[in-house]
């Protein structure tokens, strides 16, 4: 299930960056750094908006500032789970 | 005074209805075309909107900008963006960034700001949803086309803007002139963008009972300035801008000079919300005439404020009677809103564009569907029926607000 459920979301990330900033989805790995794939903190708002909304969570208000894909995803997996983060 | 550098118009950028570049958009206000059509708008949660209205219709946000660009943006800095940087290369001037401008800035105009972003996330919130968009702060801001424009093209010096209802964009031009006079700034970026038309500002207009009706067919002719049967305005979206540069730097890189951006008056009617005065705008245009060292007897065309309400149309007229006397029927006035309507924040702007390109092709616009001169509003000579090819010296483009600000901005030939 989490596995799955983790494929999915970076599905949903790469599919996002790609729609919005034209970047590559190969480019788009748990490694990868977020800085790099241009996500800055508007993008990074807009990213946590959309996983809310189709993840139907609420994600907390003091989340820590994620590095990479994988920390960002972890977060998400987190917050889905109901362990918070 | 006399120790101030002059400033220049070197460059001049649009988003117009007609879709087209800067000499279609001129010819066809030379030519008395209307943009103004039958605008309807509907969704699942409000009622329909259907008046004359202007558009841009065919502008393309992402091809414009890019797509992310266009994304962080509400439509109003989307239009603001664009007809900046098509100003910027109007004037020559390169994209790279090789030496810091600090010296150049940007002065905007909005009446409005981001309503469109905020009609939004009003609009989510009726549907259900507790949550707006999170870029609805920095879309909706009413600084944000600023920021844009100084962000895009690396302009260090100010970013100011002046919100001053229908005449925003002409404070925002006005604004800039002290600075580039005095040498604190060489270039600035000057103009406005307004995107007015939701649903809550269409029908706040409406409910002043001062906007134009029309159909499908007779909206093309809804906004009859000075004309006996006038019944008001007609909301546009829009955007302008233009590159003011001190002479001296225009002319050492060798740039084209449209016209000389001479002078500048604004005053306060300190009278009424929505009532014009007489004595404020006479001010005004006295004050600006006199900024730019000239008399009125070297104004040959003003492009009017002229929003075919039945108080404000005679008023201006009066007005610029009385800053001309006897000279008056030889002062060829126009007003173009007839044509591209009032876009509010940027009609200032857009109007000054027209009044500029009239000095450098010595051609002025028509007031279009003035067959039937309100006796009210005579005693200049309207032009009518086609354009005016003349000797035009200088020029005036006055901009009345709501609130009672006056700006009229003067401009001369540049050659």
């Amino acid at each position: 299930m989490n596995s799955a459920m983790k494929k999915d979301n970076l599905t949903v990330l790469s599919e996002f960056l790609h729609k919005r900033e034209n970047i590559d989805p190969a480019r788009v790995t748990p490694e990868a750094s977020l800085e790099e794939l241009k996500v800055d903190s508007l993008l990074l708002l807009e990213l946590l908006f959309e996983f809310e909304d189709r993840l139907g969570v609420k994600m907390p208000q003091d989340i820590p500032r994620p590095k990479t894909v994988g920390d960002l995803l972890g977060i998400v997996d987190k917050v889905t789970a109901g362990n918070g983060v | 005074m006399t120790s101030a550098r002059r400033v220049a118009v070197t460059g001049l950028g649009l988003v117009n209805p007609f879709g087209g570049d800067l000499p279609d958009f001129f010819g066809r206000m030379l030519r008395g075309e209307s943009a103004i059509r039958l605008y309807t708008r509907e969704d699942d949660v409000l009622r329909p909107l259907s008046v004359p209205a202007v558009r841009c219709a065919n502008f393309d946000a992402e091809a414009a900008l890019g797509r992310s660009l266009a994304y962080t943006m509400d439509r109003y800095s989307q239009l603001g963006t664009a007809a900046a940087l098509s100003a910027w290369r109007d004037a020559g001037l390169p994209r790279t960034q090789e030496a810091p401008r600090n010296d150049w800035g940007v002065s905007w105009g909005t009446a409005l700001g981001g309503t469109l972003t905020f009609e939004s996330g009003y609009i989510e919130m009726l549907r259900g949803r507790e949550r707006v968009p999170p870029l609805s702060v920095v879309l909706g801001m009413s600084n944000a086309a600023a920021s844009h424009i100084s962000i895009q093209l690396g302009l260090g010096a100010s970013s100011a803007t002046y919100s001053v209802a229908c005449a925003s964009s002409a404070v925002a031009i006005g604004e800039a002139l002290p600075k580039i006079r005095s040498g604190e700034a060489t270039l600035m970026v000057v103009g406005g963008s307004e995107a007015p038309l939701s649903y809550g500002v269409v029908r706040a207009w409406e409910a002043m009972r001062i906007l134009a009706l029309g159909d499908e067919a007779s909206s093309v002719r809804a906004c009859r300035p000075f004309s006996s049967d006038r019944q008001g305005l007609v909301l546009g979206e829009g955007a302008g801008a233009m590159i003011l540069e001190d002479w001296d730097h225009a002319v050492r890189r060798g740039a084209r000079i449209y016209a000389e951006f001479a002078g500048c008056g604004s005053t306060s009617d300190h009278d009424h919300l929505v009532r014009p005065n007489v004595d404020g705008q006479t001010r005004a245009m006295r004050m600006a005439i006199r900024d730019g060292g000239m008399t009125p007897d070297e104004i040959d065309y003003i492009n009017a404020h002229g929003t075919a309400t039945r108080e404000g149309d005679p008023i201006e007229i009066a007005a610029i009677r009385g800053v001309f006397g006897s000279r008056s029927p030889a002062v060829a006035v126009s007003a173009t809103k007839s044509m591209h309507a009032h876009m509010l924040g940027a009609t200032g702007v857009v109007e000054a564009i027209i009044t500029v390109l009239s000095l450098a092709s010595q051609e002025a616009p028509p007031t279009a569907h003035l067959d039937d001169l309100d006796g009210e509003c005579a005693g200049v000579r309207h032009i009518t029926g086609g354009s005016l090819r003349g000797s035009l010296r200088a020029a005036l483009s006055n901009s009345f607000a709501f609130g009672g600000s006056n700006t009229v901005l003067a401009f001369r030939a540049a050659h």
